[in-house]
This record gives C-alpha cells, structure tokens and sequence, in this order.
C-alpha cells in the first residue's frame, strides 16, 4: 500500500479562549476510500472536517498540536488557499455555500477554477464535466438560489469537483435537506465513491452510510471511540447506543435477537446484507 | 488535564477576520437597502436605511461600517438613485464615525439618559449641518419629498426667509426622530447576536 | 420600491443591441462625462437634450422601461413639489423675476423665473445622471462589469464587495418578506400608531439580521476554502477589449465636447434658457 493521501497524527485543537475540542486524534485515508465520521451532536466532526483544509488552524486561530498531512503538505504549513487544490470541502447548508459572485450555475461551478487562476478553456472543459458528474445537465444557465436544497447541495459538490480535489470532505451534506434531496445528494456520494473518489464524509443517516464506506471513525467530546473498518465499528451496538448515536436498524435488530434470544446470526450492517442472511437462516432463497 | 502535556500546542493566530470583513460589508450594504424597504412597506416613520451602517461598526468596527455604509450609497446610486447620490456615501461615513465615537465613549447603554443626550446631540444636530451641506452643494437644496420636513422647510423659509436654516431645520427634523431610532435598533441588535460575529474590540 | 428590486434581480435574458456590445468602460466614462457636462451648464434645454439622447439609446437597447419607471418614482414628484415651493412666493430667497401670474385657491400668486429654473433643472440633472448610470448597469452583464471594474484597476476584493451586495439584496428582499408575511399571520397589524409600527418594523429587521449575519461565518468559511485569497491573478471569464464601435462611440463623446466647449465661452453656461447663477 503506498504512503496514505490522508494522514493524521495526535492532532488536538481548541478554538481561541474554549476548551480543547479534540484530542490525539489518528487516523488514515488511502487514495480511493470513504471514511464516515459518527458521533453525537458536539463531538468535534465539523471541526475534523475543517482541520483537514486548514480551516482550522489558520481560519479560525486557537491552541493546535499533532499534524495532519493531507496529499503530502502538512496543514500547518500551508495556507487554504494553498490547500484548497487538494481538499474540497462541502457543508451543511446549501445556500450559504454559494459564493455571491456567480449569476448562474455553471459560474458558480467556474468561480473556484477563477479564484485559483486556472486558463478559461481548462475552466470550461472541467464546469462541464463537473456538472455532468452531478447531474446538473440543463441547469447551467439557472440561477443557483433558484435551486431546490437538493439541487443546490449538488451544485456545492460540482464547484468542489471542478477543482479536482485528492480529497473530497463533505460535512453533513444532507442534513439541511427533504429526503428527496437526500436522494439525491446520496446518490452523487455513491456514484462518486464507486468511481474511486477519495471522501471524508460526515453523516447521521448512519443505514446510508453503511452502504459506501470503507472505514468508520466515532467521535465522542472530541476524542475517537472507536476507528476500524465500517462493520466493526458499527456492530459496536452497546458502544454506539451508550453515546447517542443509533446503529443500522438490521444490525440492532440482529444483535438483539442474538443477544436475547441466543440466535446466532452474521451481523449485517445494510439491508441487502440483512435479507441475505435472514433469507439463508429461514431457509427460503 | 495531565494528558494534554503529551501533545506540544502551539498558538496559531487567525486569518479569517479580513474574509469576514469581505462578507460581511456586503451583508451591512443589503440590509441598509432592505431596512430602507421595509420602513416602506411598514410605514415606519423613519428611514432605515442606515442602522446596517451602524450595526456593521458595532461589530466590525468603523471601517466595516464605513465600508459597507460607502457601498450602499454607490449602489443606491449606479440603479436608482443616480450618480451624484454617491456623495451621501460620505454622510454614512459620517454615520459610522458618530457611531464609532459613542461606541468608544461606552453609550451603548439605552437605559442611559447620558447615552440618549449624546446620541440626539450628535444625530439630531451635529450630523444634518453635514448632511445640509451636501444637500445644498450637490442637489441645490430645496424640500424633501416627505410631508413633514417639507413642510418644516416651507415654515421656516416663509418666516425667516434663510435658504440655509430651512434645509438645516429641514434635516434636522428628519435626523432627530430616524438615527436614534436607528442607533437603538443597531444597539439592539448587535447585543442579540452571537459574540463571534463581533470583530471590534 | 419593489421596482428597485426587480430591478437588481436581472436575469440571463437580456437583448443584443450594439449598447449590450459596447465596453463597459465606455458606457461608465458616458454616465460620468453626461452628468458632468449638466453639472457644468445650468440650462434645463440642455439638460432635457442629454436626457432625451440617453433615454433613446436605452429605449434602443430595450431598456427603457425600468430607467422611465425610476424616473418616474424618483424625478417627478420632485419636480413637482420642488417648483412648487420654489417658483411660488414661498420665501426661495433668489426669487426676483416675475414670469406669470397663476391662480390657487382664488389667490393670485406670482410665479418666479429664479426658482423655477432651479426647481427644474436640478432634478433634470439628476435624471441625466440617474438614466446614463442605469444605462451603464442594465446594458452591461455581470460578467461585463467584473472584467470592467477589474480592468479599472478595482481590487479584486471590492468587486466580490460589490457583486455580492447585488446578490444579497434580492436574497434578503425575500427573506424579510417571508418574515412580514409570518408576523402578519401571527397577528402584526400595519395600520396603526407611530410608536407600534416603529415596533414592528423592530419584529421584522431583528430576526432577519440575525439570520443574515449567521450567514456571514459560512460564507467567508466557502470562499476560503475555494481559493479565495489565493496569491494568483484571478481568471475572468470575459476579457474587456475596445471596438471599432468604442472607438467611434467614444470620437461622438469627443466632438460633442468639443462643441460644448465652445458654446460654453461664446455663449455661456446657459446658453438656451438665459438662466442666472443664483448663489453667485
């Protein structure tokens, strides 16, 4: 396995004058793979998230210790702007992501390349691209507060694609959303993880998370509870529900009938894992 | 906390209030625009188109309120109001001087009889000799187009027969009712909002 | 004021006219150099003349009526009220010259030449200035105006200033108006005293403040993260270049300067309406 494009050290941080909101936080992300970030409301994930594009420290200011080396530059020692090439970050409330500079959508999608100084026919090919990646078509001459939640989440997820990040952060990308916009919004994360993106992804919809990522990490008062591939950490059920944050229904269910009424079933942490094992334990195919 | 000794901190300064500035005078120009419609709309008896410029000094400072007070007045007039108009840009500088003036002095204290004697002096008085100015040395002077002042402007023209003390009494009885009004509305404001939004010390 | 909103919330769809094509520094030097020639002459004909040649090439561009109905909100009223109090023997301390006599009210007033030239001149002024700068605005493309004001030497930073407010205003427009609407469904009523609507203007501008400003910290966390400050020369997607159609646009400036100027020492600063300086 070569060098990792994630890379955190014993990270700790507190914003100015505040109390330290983490703490000797490890962990790595290989080129390719979705890392979900749980935890209860408070936890520290956002400020994980914004460690990763230098956000924090730089942004914000405060105490920081550890390091976070992110495709090879240490965050310390890089502006964002520097970063932003690397990173592309994606938060929770659409409307405020959209830069107030563009009057449609595809100059939305072009105001990073802009800001980073990239030629106009590179701009053009990659607004294009990004805007098929998610599903935009036809929308490009739209205003971009003309968008429904859904719509405008994935414009936020376009702009960050145009730049062509190594990492691609999303904070809660759903949160703010109906769950048509969910759909949708998941959809993209899907496709685009399946093609090979690199994503930090931030979620409470903890049965959609399941379906995509490779590792877990569980974030509790800004420390990590527990880090390891997506089914060990979730099948932690006594772990999870002792800090607030619910497991997949099927893999509560499951460890229930185990534990309670001494079944002894594979834990399953999506639905079509779920059938498979209770079709193969009733017997029916 | 012994465990904190483990991992060397370092105090890293912040880079992100300039950026703040940079959104945050945009936002003080559209919410003077916005207040400005909203008092049509209410029919308030005031204008309202200033205490963005007041409130984007409480919390950015003077030059935030400045800014974005600046701003307003240029866009006001580029679309509707025309070109000359920008030069009330500087009586909203004006504004944001006063306010950062009673800022310092500590009268944000509207309980305070002190607070609203300084404010109705500097507002009320100080404030429409500027804007006077202004009205008479770009736009020839002349009544508003609300009854009242222009009725206070036909008045004192009438029995006194001054060009100058009419348009002065004239702002005068605009200013006095409407930036106090204003002020309060900034103080308010600004003490609802959360601490981290507040740029100036 | 709503037509000052629909006005701010342009669209993609605008017209192709040579006025659409011309540089935006082209059109920004005409509002200037339009308002300061009625500036420098004190003549209502001529100011009408400049009005008139503005209002018809905005009218050609298909952008007249948005500029008429600014007019119309703004200048007329003015023109009313002001001739009014300053032509008619209401104290206008330069009033001298007798033009006329009208009848109010069975009073017969005298109307002043002084203060009716004054009452309508200076708001013929500021139309010239309002129409050419709204000219300039509605005939020139945001992407247009971001490589105009860049190519004016504006830093980058008070341009995004400058954009942005046009983008937040109609964004809060509608915001403040969902409010009102929700205040009024829970009872705030706009007919009523001086002190109650001064407190439901209160109700109204403090929740959307507040909810504009929490908005300020994401935003500014969004740029950032895009490369916002990022050291480099920035990538505009429309580069300003002059024209032959400049160019002549700019020689017709030129001449009529020329012109001007010599009407301006032959035959004076009011060469038309014969009018006083009245605060010399």
């Amino acid at each position: 396995m070569s060098e990792p494009i994630i890379k955190v050290e014993r990270l700790a941080y507190s914003y100015p004058r505040k109390e330290l909101v983490l703490y000797d936080i490890n962990f790595e992300v290989n080129k390719g793979e979705v890392l979900g970030i749980i935890g209860p409301n408070g936890a520290g994930k956002s400020t994980l998230c914004k460690a990763l594009n230098g956000l924090v420290p730089h942004f914000y200011g405060g105490k920081y210790g550890g390091r976070v080396v992110v495709a090879g530059m240490e965050v310390l020692e890089h502006t964002v702007a520097e970063l932003s090439t690397k990173v592309g970050i994606v938060f929770q409330d659409p409307e405020e992501q959209m830069s107030g500079l563009a009057l449609t959508v595809w100059e939305e999608v072009a105001f990073g390349l802009m800001m980073l100084g990239f030629p106009k026919e590179e701009i053009v090919r990659r607004v294009d691209e990004a805007i098929k990646q998610v599903g935009l078509e036809g929308f490009e001459k739209r205003s971009p507060f003309e968008l429904s939640g859904g719509q405008q989440q994935r414009l936020a997820i376009a702009t960050v694609l145009a730049v062509k990040p190594d990492v691609l952060v999303l904070d809660e990308p759903t949160a703010q959303l109906d769950p048509i916009g969910k759909f949708e919004v998941f959809s993209v994360i899907k496709r685009l993880a399946a093609e090979g993106s690199t994503i930090v992804v931030v979620e409470h919809e903890i049965e959609e998370l399941a379906t995509f990522a490779d590792n877990i990490l569980l974030l509790d008062q800004g420390r990590v509870k527990a880090y390891g591939p997506a089914r060990d950490v979730l099948t932690q059920v006594e772990k999870l529900k002792s800090l607030g944050v619910d497991p997949p229904s099927v893999t509560e269910l499951t460890y229930l009938l185990n534990k309670e009424l001494g079944a002894n079933l594979e834990v399953p942490i999506t639905l079509d894992e779920a059938i498979k094992i209770y079709a193969e334990a009733l017997g029916v195919s | 906390m012994a465990e904190t000794k483990e991992i060397e901190m370092k105090e890293i300064s912040p880079t992100g209030k300039a950026i703040i500035a940079v959104v945050l005078i945009p936002t003080i120009a559209a919410l003077n625009y916005v207040g400005g419609v909203i008092v049509e709309a209410l029919k308030a008896p005031i204008w309202g188109d200033t205490w963005g410029t007041m409130l984007g000094t409480l919390i950015g400072g003077f030059w935030v309120g400045a800014a974005g007070g600046f701003l307003y007045n240029i866009i006001m007039a580029f679309t509707m109001w025309g070109l000359p108009n920008w030069v009330w840009g500087f009586a909203n500088v004006a504004v944001a001087l006063i306010t950062w003036f009673l800022m310092k002095m500590n009268l944000t204290d509207l309980k305070s009889l002190k607070t609203w004697a300084a404010v109705i002096g500097l507002f009320g008085f100080v404030y429409p000799a500027f804007t006077t100015a202004i009205s008479i040395g770009v736009f020839g002077g002349g009544p508003l187009w609300k009854p009242i002042p222009a009725a206070v402007y036909a008045a004192v023209l009438k029995s006194t027969g001054n060009f100058y003390l009419a348009n002065y009494l004239q702002n005068v009885s605009t200013e006095i009712i409407d930036k106090p009004i204003s002020y309060a509305i900034a103080v308010i404001i600004a003490s609802r909002i959360p601490k981290r939004f507040i740029l100036a010390k | 004021m709503s037509a000052g909103i629909s006005l701010l919330k342009r669209t993609a769809v605008e017209a192709n006219t040579i006025f659409q094509r011309l540089d935006g520094r082209v059109k920004f030097l005409y509002f200037i150099w339009a308002t300061v020639l009625v500036y420098i002459f004190y003549d209502p004909y001529l100011t009408l003349a400049f009005l008139i040649v503005t209002l018809a090439m905005a009218a050609y561009a298909k952008v007249f009526k948005p500029i008429a109905m600014t007019l119309l909100i703004i200048i007329v009223p003015w023109i009313i009220l002001g001739v009014l109090i300053l032509a008619l023997p209401f104290g206008f301390p330069w009033n001298k010259t007798v033009i006329g006599y009208i009848n109010v009210l069975g009073y017969r007033l005298p109307v002043y030449l002084e203060g009716l030239g004054w009452g309508i001149t200076w708001p013929l002024r500021i139309s010239v200035a309002i129409s050419s700068a709204l000219f300039f605005y509605l005939t020139t493309n945001q992407a247009k105006l971001v490589a105009t004001l860049f190519k004016m030497k504006v830093p980058f930073k008070a341009i995004y200033m400058i954009i942005a407010t046009f983008q937040f205003i109609p964004l809060l427009f509608d915001e403040a108006n969902t409010i009102i609407q929700a205040q009024i469904s829970r009872g705030l009523k706009t007919d009523v005293g001086v002190l109650q609507r001064i407190k439901n203007y209160l109700a109204v501008v403090i929740p959307l403040t507040i909810s504009a400003l929490n908005k300020v910290q994401t935003r500014a966390i969004t740029l950032e993260s895009r490369g916002f400050s990022a050291p480099v020369k920035k990538t505009f997607l429309y580069e300003a270049r002059l024209t032959a159609a400049d160019w002549a646009f700019l020689g017709i400036m030129a001449a009529v300067t020329v012109f001007l100027a010599w009407v301006y020492v032959t035959i004076g600063y009011s060469p038309v309406a014969h009018l006083q300086w009245i605060w010399a």
